[in-house]
């Protein structure tokens, strides 16, 4: 375009590019943005903690790409296309294709009208909701104190909902309870003795929920709803414990002489 | 600036000289007139340069970096969970619109107790006069129950591989307010066709929400419009399933997959 070598923009010695009269058009360069540090000492209070924290936070980013032996390197993995985007479009069709199977198989059914009326001898929400269901259910176990004059602390129904809430709440703090970096539930019997109960018990309430359907009494299903769960964990803990033996050894040889455990 | 045309790139005529067939030329043509026309040389070369910036630079993967065997690839069909979730979420989505067109939530027509009601009709309506309206009801119905399954087995995966540890914490609290949501979506549902199942499935809904103290009230009028179930109750979960629910749990599944792609798998160790 020009032969004019000279720097344009933050020289400004070029006279054409210069506009009237005023001093020649420049963006700041680099340095003049302010950095991290001027920013925190302009600043106070509140903002000027989260300026010092985020200088520490981008040294540490800085140091620890450096220190790091992390290796780039060229195509091993499965390219985006074909590969990922033909294998992609080979589940999504695979999936769909089974939703579709099934409900042409086994279509939606339906039922009477609602009637406020007629209270109907099964009630039952979708399958999903039956452990939920299950949970409305314990009222048996609903502890009756005796400073109550034999009353029951709290309602049945409020017995179901504090469930649904230790259900929940259970599952949210999982992450705050079990910390660490084992991964695999070789390395922690513990906690996948915990997963297993937790997942049979969502089987037994179920079953729970559609108590009318077992031949058994109703006192025997309370105490398997809660039993088999329980077997299931100490099983789970059993078998865990037993393979870690061997397992970790090898398992420690390979890895946690990369990763020493924290 | 001179007009005369600039001999050295002259492409028709290096096209002439070429030795191609009638279909290189004719492609080869087409090409250079689009791109004298739009410049789509600028545009390829973008598309190129983000296919190499995504395919030719991959870390090495975490089984590669630490020289780990690949005793973990049964887990690995379990990580399509998630996007299960997704694809039938979106299924639902697009049936769910289709059935928006026939159904109407009310509980007017009944004369008696316990005569079918508006909704009740035009859902046996989508079903026997609608082309396709049984089958449009029965993928629905089995989008949504696929995607609580597939909520919920992606949560035991994310459980036992470990995958919510710090610092994925943020994701799995995410995720369980996603299959609440999801669990709401399904319920909400299932009162809609105001058929006797849902009605009383509305009732203990309602029995519940009472009996929670100090905002059990509140949320029973604001779930389900009122104490008792009628017009009021059905509209809210009407609103709650084609509208409320597709918003959240649409902007909440960005997050949480925006979180993973910032994140990043947890790869099994
Ligand atoms: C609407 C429901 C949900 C959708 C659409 C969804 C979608 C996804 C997707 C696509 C991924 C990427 C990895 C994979 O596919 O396995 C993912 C990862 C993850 N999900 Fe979900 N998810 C949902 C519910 C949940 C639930 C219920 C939990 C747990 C309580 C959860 C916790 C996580 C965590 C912690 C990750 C990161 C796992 C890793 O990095 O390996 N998600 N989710």
């Amino acid at each position: 375009m020009t032969d004019d070598t000279t720097p344009m923009t933050d020289g400004g010695t070029d006279e054409e590019a210069r506009t009237d009269g005023g001093p020649p058009a420049t963006v700041p360069p680099d340095d003049e943005t302010p950095t991290w540090s001027e920013r925190k000492e302009r600043s106070q209070g509140l903002a000027q903690l989260t300026y010092q924290y985020f200088e520490r936070s981008r040294r540490e980013d800085e140091n620890l790409r450096a220190e790091s032996t992390y290796v780039e390197r060229d195509v091993l993995g499965f390219p985006t296309w074909p590969h990922e985007t033909i294998r992609n479009l080979a589940i999504t069709s695979f999936f769909v294709g089974i939703i579709i199977l099934i409900a042409a198989i086994l279509p939606a059914h339906y039922g009477e009208p609602a009637n406020p009326g007629a209270t109907p001898g099964i009630i039952l929400p979708d399958w999903y909701l039956y452990w939920s269901f299950g949970l409305l259910k314990l009222n048996p176990i609903n502890p009756s104190l005796a400073v109550l004059d034999g009353n029951i602390a709290m309602s049945n129904e409020f017995l179901g909902i504090t469930a649904h809430g230790i259900v929940f709440g259970t599952i949210t703090l999982v992450p705050f309870l079990n910390k660490g970096g084992a991964r695999r539930p070789v390395e922690q019997p513990f906690w996948a003795a915990v997963g297993v109960t937790g997942v049979v018990l969502s089987i037994t309430l179920a079953a729970l929920a559609i108590q009318n359907f077992f031949p058994i009494s109703l006192d025997l299903l309370l105490t398997l709803t809660f039993m088999l769960p329980l077997a299931g964990g100490i099983i789970t803990y059993a078998v865990l414990k037993t393979m870690r033996e061997g397992y970790m050894y090898d398992l420690n040889r390979r890895y946690y002489m990369l990763r020493p455990p924290k | 600036m001179s007009l005369k045309k600039q001999d050295e790139m002259d492409h028709n005529a290096w096209l002439k000289k070429q030795d191609l067939t009638v279909i290189e030329t004719a492609f080869l043509t087409t090409l250079i007139w689009l791109d004298k026309r739009l410049r789509i040389v600028d545009y390829l070369e973008l598309l190129e340069t983000m296919y190499y910036r995504a395919n030719l630079q991959m870390p090495k993967s975490h089984t590669e970096q630490y020289d780990l065997d690949n005793k973990f690839w049964y887990w690995y069909p379990l990580y399509s969970l998630g996007s299960l979730s997704i694809i039938a979420y979106l299924v639902a989505a697009v049936s769910g619109a289709l059935l928006g067109f026939y159904y109407s939530p009310s509980t007017a027509g009944a004369a008696a107790q316990g005569d079918p009601t508006a909704a009740y009709d035009s859902v046996v309506m989508i079903m026997t006069d609608v082309q396709f309206g049984f089958m449009l009801r029965s993928i629905h119905s089995w989008a949504a129950q696929f995607m609580v399954a597939a909520v919920f087995l992606h949560m035991l995966r994310v459980y036992f591989t470990g995958s919510y540890k710090e610092p994925r914490e943020v994701n799995w609290i995410l995720g369980v307010i996603l299959i609440g949501l999801t669990l709401l979506f399904g319920f909400s549902g299932y009162v809609l066709p105001w058929k006797q199942l849902s009605f009383w499935a509305a009732q203990i809904g309602v029995e519940m929400a009472l009996a929670t103290p100090l905002v059990g009230e509140w949320a029973a009028q604001l779930m389900f419009g009122g104490f008792t179930l009628g017009q009021a109750t059905l509209v809210r979960m009407y609103i709650l399933h084609v509208f409320v629910l597709p918003f959240v749990v649409t902007g909440l599944v960005a997050l949480h997959v925006g979180i993973v792609w910032v994140q990043g798998i947890a790869e099994p160790h």
